[in-house]
Formats: structure tokens, C-alpha cells, sequence
């Protein structure tokens, strides 16, 4: 393998390894903060507000 | 109207469990079988040598230690039976039969038999339980007439020498049916407008059919029959609307003479402890065997909601409908003794049917086991008075 | 933040009246990471399941569906406090319902007339009841068996303590009283809010537990058959289930349950399926025994919620029919031998033994995690983890197919719950002594699931009959749906009260004793 292909490789490497790592950084961080619950926390009153307007044929 | 002769003989019967004829029947040397559920077949009970006592507390007062065992949300029913059999009141029986028909009336006789609450001084006594079909299909009568052998005609033969055979049961069946005819031909007067029975006498009467020996009560249901056909009614009616009364089980008279109290003549009474279908005959024929006979009326007549099966629960809402009709009811009342799972169902399902799907007005209560003199139980009755009237105005029509 | 069992204060995760907690829990570097790593895959389960505009159409259809916004929280809620092997127990167990239930789900809008209409799916598809034994769909691996109310009210409840009430207030706005059980008052209530959906070939109900369910069922029924065309059997399942003589009408209910579904759906009972079906109940029987054997020991293993949960889940609406299920066996196993031979403990103090009897708080399953956490109580078994350990027949053979119908009879009878509540007084009352003596329990933690009739109705018996054995019992009263009648903390509160004045003990953990999460998911 010559030197530019190498460094190619492991350019791409470092930028799968950047990824990976960003891509722990963040989802770790909402792990760890909770933040995936405290946004849909957030999202489920506008839900809710949603389905008292859904039109239902309530009956028994 | 004047006095039925005999009202006071029968209201008399209910004021204790162990009532007069009770004793009677057991100093003539009768097994007495308690039970506690309509769906235990009488005749089977009450075979040569036997009789049934369906078994109720009246004059319920404190339930304090019934709470203790049960907790307040059992039903009253079962609090006020477990309280009374602590108390002694119902030594008398010689055994107790109950089907498992609700979760709370099997915690209830659970409790007696594990507090021995019954059978003092009864080496022979048993506690019985069955299982019932939940619902009206073949299986559900081999089941039924194999817990009825094993459970009722079994026990009774080995602990007290019964005859379980085939004739017996047939005897039974006879005169099981006499005492239905009488009740019913009693309640046919109540179709008529005015009517010459109130709703109270007639649950009385009927009433005292399930807590008394039933070859004791015959002649004194012939002679109200007979006093019937001349009785005059009253000039001017005190009841403004006809009801019928549909729901869980009512031993409570107060209730019915709280009702009428209102101003509602109970035309119906298609509640557990009532006539329809509690009193109707049961048509035996010589190809089959009597017991099966019996079980499957008893499974394809009863219209309690435990049964399931959607053309049962299709069907107890057309009953209701039917006998709506054929006893002139302005309305009906669907009650339910507070705690009752299976009736808290029924009532709304019914009430909602009936009223929307058959256009009955409805009133739906919940209610104690002893109403006394409920002032809230009798608002209620009355707004519901008032709106048949207002409904009847709005149509034109006049109630005599 | 610590590596060690115990060493955290659990209790400063909550925050005061919020619905989320603050973070997540550092259990050391090796367990976070293990945790991240499963937090990371239910993601993807839950991406995945997103990704399909039919189940985004029903999230916006369905008032229930909000409460899976909520997963992950019930995975966390769960693993309080866990490390090790018992953190990884809870995962194998608590991921494999997941992904079970949003198959359940996808499957669910898949056939909907209202989201997928996916109609030829739809005829292969029999609906069951939430609280029903499967074992009559074990020999149609042709046909999918889909229960409306497990996602709908079940599961819903775990996740989120609140997510019944507005179902219980619609039916009893429609007049159902308020005192029955809110579990199938929540289901006739999501049935009259027009809330389920509507697909499949036929229906199976049962009258699984009480009065309630059974009469529950006519409510939804009415409209399902009556309304929505799709024919509903009933099978009722004898209340009497330990008696000889209601066998054979058990038995012949299977029979005419297996002749309706092959009416309805065209499909043929496979016997093969069936009985690989039977043997993989009979080794989650055995791995289920093995648990409750390492339970009677010092080191219990597999326990409390976890145990309760999974086998609900297992036992009752899987019945042999997922493979996957008999792999989480095996792994459960092997990891509770793990444990149990290097004596380890999932608490850093187990100061009682105690066998959990009665009908469980749907809305605080995680109860018993914080019983462990906050007070030392090991919860050894609990009454819905003791069901029938009957070894199923799972050679075929023409008597063995005959023997097959009584045992799916015989399961039917022994769901989950009615085992006990039903059957009469010795299942429920008599049964939970003989168990007390055989895991050395020194104490009883009774729910009291206070419209349970069933249970309810031996209040008194379990007093006198505690009295006499001198074991410690301690009500824990609760509305199992609803948290508007006793709060999470009304339920810690009767523990604390009776460790606090009877036991005169202090708390192992004592941020536990008091939290501010009656607004909590």
C-alpha cells in the first residue's frame, strides 16, 4: 500500500473514530442526564392535548 | 285496600332466619339446607325429607366484625350473613351448599366454615361448594348436573340417609312447581292497573317461598290466591308510574315499600330473591332424567350476569324487555348492592340498553343491603316519578 | 456515584414532583457501560418502531400510546440500585419484553382498519384477552394471537402510574361503579372511548380473574362483535381449579375454543408446534424451580418485581410459543448460578426474608426494588411467580394428545392470579404458610389490592392465621391502576410505618423513605 493510500485509510479511520466518538459523547451524554426522558417528559402534554380534540364515537 | 289476611303470617316468616316454620319443619324430623345462591337448583334441596332455607340476616344492624374478616368492600349481603352466622343465627342449618357465583359470597360461607360459624353441635353438618356453569351450553349442563350430584344429591344421601333417587326428585320438582304456580298466578294481578297486590305484599310473600319450608306455606298461598280474585282496589291509586324492578339479590322489603313509598308500583320484580324468573315452573318430561331436566332449566332461565356467553348477556337485557311489556312498566329501576362487581356490570350495560336501545326511561341505583329509610334512595325514586309523569304529559297520556 | 451495591443515595435521583428523574445512576465504569449499551439497543428497538409511518399514525390515534414515551424510564425504574449479574438479569428479562411488546404493537396497526388495514393479515390475527393464558394458540404457529389490552392498559400502567385513570373515568362516567376493580374497568373504558384497535379473524376471551373481568369482557365484547363483526368466544375456565370433577369441562372448553379459531381462520391445529410448544413451557417450568430453589437459600437470585414480571409474561402470554423466551431462560439461569456460586447479594444488607402474597400494585412494580433498596426486605417470591409447575406431555403421541387438552386446560384454569385468588380458601390462605416455612421467610408483605374481592374477603383469616405462626405481616393496601386512590408514597408509607414502629428499625437507605413522585411517570 503506498504512503498516500495509507494515510487515506487512516484518514478515514480517524473520521470513523471521530464519529464513533462523538456519537458516545452525545448519546452518553443524554444517557446520563436523562435528557431522552426529560424531552419527551416535555412532548407528552402537547399529546395529550392532541387526543382530547380527536373526534371518538364513545359509547358502550 | 284492605289487609291481606295473611300479610302479617308472612312478614312474620322474615324476621328471623330461623323462623316458625323453620322450626317446625325441623321438629318434624327435616334436614335443613342452607343456601345462599340462586343458582343452586331448590328441588334439589328440598327432596323428601329436606328443605331449603335461602339464607338472609334481617334486622341487619352492626356489621363491625363481618368488616374485620371481610373489609368493607365485600358486598353487605355477605358482611351482614357472616355477621349473623358469628352471632349464632344460623345454627339452625343442618348443611350450607353455595356455588362459587360470586368471589364474595365464596369468601363469605369460606369464612363461616373457617371460623365455624355454622353447625354447632351438628356432627352430620357440611359445608358444600360448587362450581357453576358461566355458560348455558352442553358443557355447562354436564358440569351442572355433575356438581349438583357430587356437590348437593351426594352429600345429602351420605350425611343424612336423602333419597337422591329419580322419583324423589321428582317429588321435589311437583311440589317445587305448585308453590311457583301460586307466586305466579299471585303476581298476574299485578298486570292489571290498578292493581289489587301491592309490590310490597307480593315480595313479602314471595320472599317467605325462599326462607321457609315450602309444603308449610301452601295452603296459606291458596288462600291469598283466593282472597285476590275479590280483593278491591283502592278508589284512587297512591302510584303515579309503574316499575319494574331489575338487579342483584333483594331480601330487603324495605326496599320495594320504599320504592312504592315514592310513588312507583313495582309491577316486576326480575331480581335474585324475586319472582321472575326465581318462581317459574320447571316442566319435567319422562324421556330424561330429572336432575339434567332440572339443570338445564335452571342454566337456560337464570339471568344472572355471571353467566358470559354473548347471547346469555344479549338475552338478559331482551328479558327484561319482554317482562317490560307484558307487565305494563312506565320504567325500570336497575339496582345494585354497592360492591356487587358482576351487577355494577349488568347495571350499566343494562340501563344503557335498555334506555337507548328500547327507550325505557331507566333509573340505575346502587344500594345497602338494609335500606331502612334511605332519604337520598327516595329523592331519587321520586325525580324518577316525576319524569315519567313529565314524559307521559309531553305525550298526551293520562295515568289513572 | 459508586461501584458499590448500597453505597448510593437512590433517593437524590428524584427530583420533587417531577415526572423524570435527574439522571441516570453511575454504577462504576463496567455496569454504566453495560447499562448505556442496553439503553442504546431499547432505543433502537423504539427507533425502529418508529420508523413506520403506520405505528407514528397510531401514536397520534391512540391516547395510550403516549405512555411509551416512558420506556426507557421503566427499564431504569427496574434497575435501581442493581450491579453485576442481577443488572444484567433485569436487562435480559426487561429488553425481551420490550421488544416482545412492540412486535405486539406493530402488529396491532399492522392489521387495524383505522391505521394499517392490512386485511389478510387481519384474518390471520385472533384476539386474546390481557390477562389470558395463551395455551390455546400453542398449535397455531399460522395465526397470530394478539391481546388489545396489554398494550392498551398492561403495559401502559407500568409505565406510566397514571396512564389508566382517564379510561377508569370514562366508564364511570358511563355509570360503572367505582368500587370494582380499575384493571378491567380501565379495559371496558378504552373499549367505550372508541381507544382499541379494531382487526382479526375472531376472539378469545376468558374470565381470567374475578367478577370484574369476566363482566369487563361483556362490555368489550358488545362492541366487538356486535358492532365490529368479529365473532367472540368465551371461554370460561372453572373458578374450583384444583377439583377432579371440573376437569373434563375445562378440557372440553379447550376443544369446542380450538374448533371456533379453526371455524373462524380456516387454520388447522399443529400438534407438532404444540408440543414444541409444551416443551418449551417445561423448561421454563424447571428454570423457573431452579430460581425459586437458589430463593430458599441465603442467596436468592431471581426476585422481586423481575421474577413477577417476567413470568407473567413468559407463563401466561407467551406460553412456549416464542423461542426467544427459552433463551432468556437459559441466560437467566446461568446468570443467577453465577451469582449464587460466588455468593453474592443484590443489596448491601438483607436484614428480611419475605415471601410478597396478595394481587401486586400495577401502578409500583418497582415496589419491590425499593423494598430491597431502602429497607433489606428481600421480596423471595411473590404469589404470581407461584403458579402450576405441572410438566406438560410434549411427545406426541395419540394419548399424549389426548393429555395435551387437560394440561392447556389445566393452564388456562391456573392463569396468573386466579391460581390463587380462586380455588378456594386453601390456594390463597393455607398455601402462602406452607410457602412462608419453605423459603424461611420471617415475613408477609400482603398487598391488598382493596376492589379485589377475592383476596380481600380473607382479610381477617391472613391476620389470625399470621398471629398464630408469629410471622411479621404488613398490609400494603392500593387501587392496583389507580394511584389517585393510594399514592406510590401511601404505599412506602405503610412499610415505613410498620419497619419504623414495630420492627423499630432505621433504613438501610434512608433518601428512600420519602419521595415526591406522585407526578412521576
Amino acid at each position: 500500500m503506498s504512503k498516500k493510500a495509507k494515510k487515506r485509510v487512516f484518514s478515514i479511520l480517524w473520521k470513523i473514530l471521530a464519529l464513533l466518538i462523538g456519537f458516545f459523547v452525545v448519546t452518553f451524554t443524554v444517557y446520563i442526564f436523562n435528557l431522552d426522558m426529560k424531552l419527551t417528559a416535555a412532548i407528552e402534554p402537547w399529546l395529550l392535548k392532541h387526543y382530547d380534540r380527536i373526534p371518538r364515537d364513545t359509547h358502550l | 285496600m284492605k289487609d291481606l289476611k295473611h300479610l302479617i303470617f308472612f312478614e312474620d316468616l322474615l324476621q328471623e332466619a330461623n323462623n316458625v316454620l323453620v322450626q317446625q319443619a325441623q321438629q318434624e324430623g327435616k334436614v335443613c339446607v342452607a343456601y345462599v345462591c340462586e343458582n343452586t337448583p331448590e328441588p334439589l334441596l328440598n327432596l323428601p325429607g329436606a328443605f331449603s332455607a335461602r339464607l338472609r340476616a334481617p334486622r341487619t344492624g352492626s356489621m363491625e366484625v363481618a368488616t374485620y374478616y371481610l373489609t368493607s368492600f365485600l358486598c353487605e349481603y355477605t358482611r351482614a350473613l357472616l355477621e349473623r352466622a358469628m352471632e349464632g343465627g344460623f345454627n339452625f342449618a343442618d348443611c350450607i351448599i353455595a356455588p362459587d357465583g360470586c368471589s364474595m359470597m365464596n369468601r363469605c360461607v369460606e369464612n363461616m366454615e373457617l371460623l365455624q360459624a355454622l353447625g354447632r353441635d351438628k356432627p352430620r353438618f357440611f359445608h358444600q361448594y360448587m362450581e357453576i356453569p358461566m355458560k348455558a351450553d352442553d358443557n355447562g349442563l354436564n358440569l351442572y348436573t355433575l356438581q349438583c350430584t357430587n356437590h348437593i344429591l351426594k352429600p345429602l344421601q351420605e350425611h343424612y340417609g336423602i333419597d337422591i333417587s329419580d322419583e324423589a326428585i321428582r317429588r321435589a320438582v311437583a311440589e317445587h312447581n305448585r308453590v311457583c304456580e301460586l307466586i305466579r298466578a299471585i303476581g298476574e294481578f299485578r298486570k292489571s292497573d290498578p292493581a289489587v297486590i301491592t309490590g310490597y305484599e307480593f315480595h313479602v310473600i314471595t320472599l317467605a317461598t325462599y326462607v321457609a319450608p315450602k309444603y308449610l306455606l301452601i295452603d296459606k298461598l291458596e288462600e291469598t290466591l283466593e282472597e285476590l280474585k275479590t280483593r278491591e282496589p283502592d278508589k284512587k291509586s297512591p302510584f303515579r308510574a309503574r316499575v319494574l324492578v331489575v338487579g342483584s339479590e333483594v331480601d330487603d322489603t324495605d326496599f320495594i315499600k320504599l320504592i312504592e313509598d315514592s310513588g312507583a308500583y313495582v309491577c316486576g320484580d326480575r331480581y335474585c330473591c324475586g319472582s321472575l324468573p326465581g318462581r317459574d315452573p320447571i316442566v319435567l318430561t319422562e324421556d330424561e332424567d330429572a336432575l339434567t331436566q332440572i339443570c338445564r332449566q335452571y342454566m337456560l332461565r337464570g339471568q344472572c350476569p355471571r353467566y358470559m356467553n354473548t347471547d346469555k348477556m344479549q338475552g338478559r337485557r331482551e328479558y327484561v324487555n319482554k317482562l317490560a311489556r307484558e307487565y305494563n312498566a312506565d320504567g325500570i329501576i336497575y339496582e345494585q348492592m354497592k360492591f356487587c362487581d358482576p351487577w355494577a356490570y349488568e347495571k350499566m350495560l343494562g340501563a344503557h340498553v335498555l334506555r337507548e336501545d328500547f327507550g325505557y326511561p331507566v333509573l340505575a341505583v346502587d344500594r345497602p343491603y338494609a335500606i331502612a329509610s334511605s332519604g337520598q334512595m327516595r329523592t331519587r325514586v321520586q325525580a324518577f316519578v316525576e319524569s315519567m309523569e313529565i314524559k307521559k304529559i309531553q305525550k298526551g297520556e293520562q295515568h289513572g | 456515584m459508586a461501584k458499590e451495591i448500597g453505597a448510593d443515595r437512590l433517593g437524590d435521583l428524584y427530583i420533587d414532583g417531577g415526572k423524570v428523574r435527574k439522571r441516570r445512576e453511575w454504577r462504576g465504569l463496567v455496569d454504566t457501560m453495560y447499562d448505556y449499551s442496553r439503553w442504546l439497543k431499547i432505543m433502537t428497538i423504539l427507533g425502529k418502531f418508529v420508523m413506520k409511518p403506520r405505528n407514528v399514525k397510531a401514536m397520534f390515534r391512540y391516547r395510550w400510546m403516549a405512555n411509551y414515551l416512558a420506556v426507557p424510564m421503566m427499564v431504569d425504574r427496574h434497575t435501581q440500585g442493581l450491579r453485576g449479574e442481577y443488572l444484567r438479569m433485569c436487562h435480559v428479562e426487561q429488553d425481551l419484553i420490550i421488544d416482545d411488546v412492540a412486535k405486539l404493537l406493530d402488529n396491532l396497526f399492522r392489521g387495524d382498519r383505522r391505521i394499517g388495514n392490512d386485511t389478510e393479515f387481519s384474518k390471520k390475527v385472533v384476539l386474546v384477552d390481557e390477562n389470558e393464558m395463551t395455551a390455546v394458540m400453542m398449535g397455531f404457529p399460522m395465526l397470530k394471537s394478539l391481546s388489545r389490552e396489554t398494550p392498551s392498559t398492561y403495559v401502559s400502567v407500568l409505565l406510566n402510574q397514571h396512564a389508566a385513570e382517564h379510561y377508569i373515568d370514562v366508564a364511570q362516567e358511563f355509570g360503572l361503579a367505582g368500587d370494582v376493580c380499575p384493571m378491567p374497568e380501565a379495559e371496558a373504558g378504552v373499549s367505550i372511548d372508541d381507544d382499541a384497535p379494531v382487526l382479526g379473524a375472531c376472539a378469545i376471551q376468558c374470565n381470567t380473574t374475578c367478577d370484574g373481568s369476566l363482566l369487563g369482557n361483556g362490555v368489550i365484547s358488545k362492541r366487538l362483535e356486535l358492532e365490529d363483526g368479529i365473532p367472540v368466544f368465551q371461554l370460561a375456565a372453572p373458578l374450583r381449579h384444583r377439583e377432579d370433577d371440573v376437569q373434563e369441562y375445562a378440557a372440553q372448553e379447550i376443544r369446542n375454543a380450538i374448533a371456533f379459531i379453526e371455524k373462524h381462520t380456516g387454520a388447522k391445529w399443529d400438534w407438532t408446534a404444540y408440543f414444541d410448544c409444551a416443551r418449551r413451557v417445561n423448561i421454563a417450568t424447571r428454570c423457573r424451580q431452579e430460581w425459586l430453589d437458589m430463593n430458599r437459600t441465603d442467596y436468592p437470585q431471581v426476585f422481586g418485581s423481575n421474577l413477577a414480571l417476567y413470568t407473567e409474561t413468559n407463563y401466561m402470554a407467551i406460553c412456549g410459543r416464542i423461542p426467544a423466551f427459552e433463551k432468556a431462560d437459559r441466560e437467566l439461569t446461568r446468570l443467577a448460578e453465577k451469582a449464587y456460586n460466588a455468593r453474592k447479594r443484590a443489596a448491601k444488607e438483607y436484614r428480611h426474608r419475605a415471601i410478597i402474597w396478595g394481587v401486586q400494585s400495577h401502578f409500583y412494580m418497582d415496589f419491590l426494588v425499593w423494598l430491597l433498596n431502602c429497607w433489606g426486605i428481600v421480596p423471595l417470591t411473590d404469589m404470581l411467580s407461584m403458579v402450576s409447575t405441572r410438566v406438560l406431555a410434549e411427545e406426541d403421541t395419540p394419548e399424549n394428545r389426548e393429555t395435551a387438552i387437560y394440561d392447556m386446560a389445566w393452564l388456562t384454569e391456573n392463569m396468573i392470579m386466579r391460581n390463587r385468588t380462586h380455588g378456594g380458601y386453601k390456594v390463597l390462605l393455607d398455601e402462602l404458610w406452607e410457602f412462608c416455612e419453605m423459603f424461611n421467610a420471617d415475613m408477609v408483605v400482603l398487598w391488598e389490592h382493596m376492589s379485589c374481592k377475592a383476596l380481600t374477603g380473607m382479610h381477617g383469616m391472613f391476620e389470625e392465621r399470621a398471629r398464630e405462626k408469629g410471622i411479621h405481616l404488613v398490609w400494603v393496601t392500593h387501587d392496583l391502576f389507580d394511584p389517585r386512590i393510594i399514592s406510590r408514597q401511601g404505599v412506602r408509607d405503610q412499610i415505613n410505618n410498620y419497619m419504623r414502629t414495630v420492627m423499630r428499625e432505621e433504613p438501610l437507605d434512608p433518601s428512600l423513605e420519602i419521595l415526591h413522585d406522585e407526578e412521576s411517570w
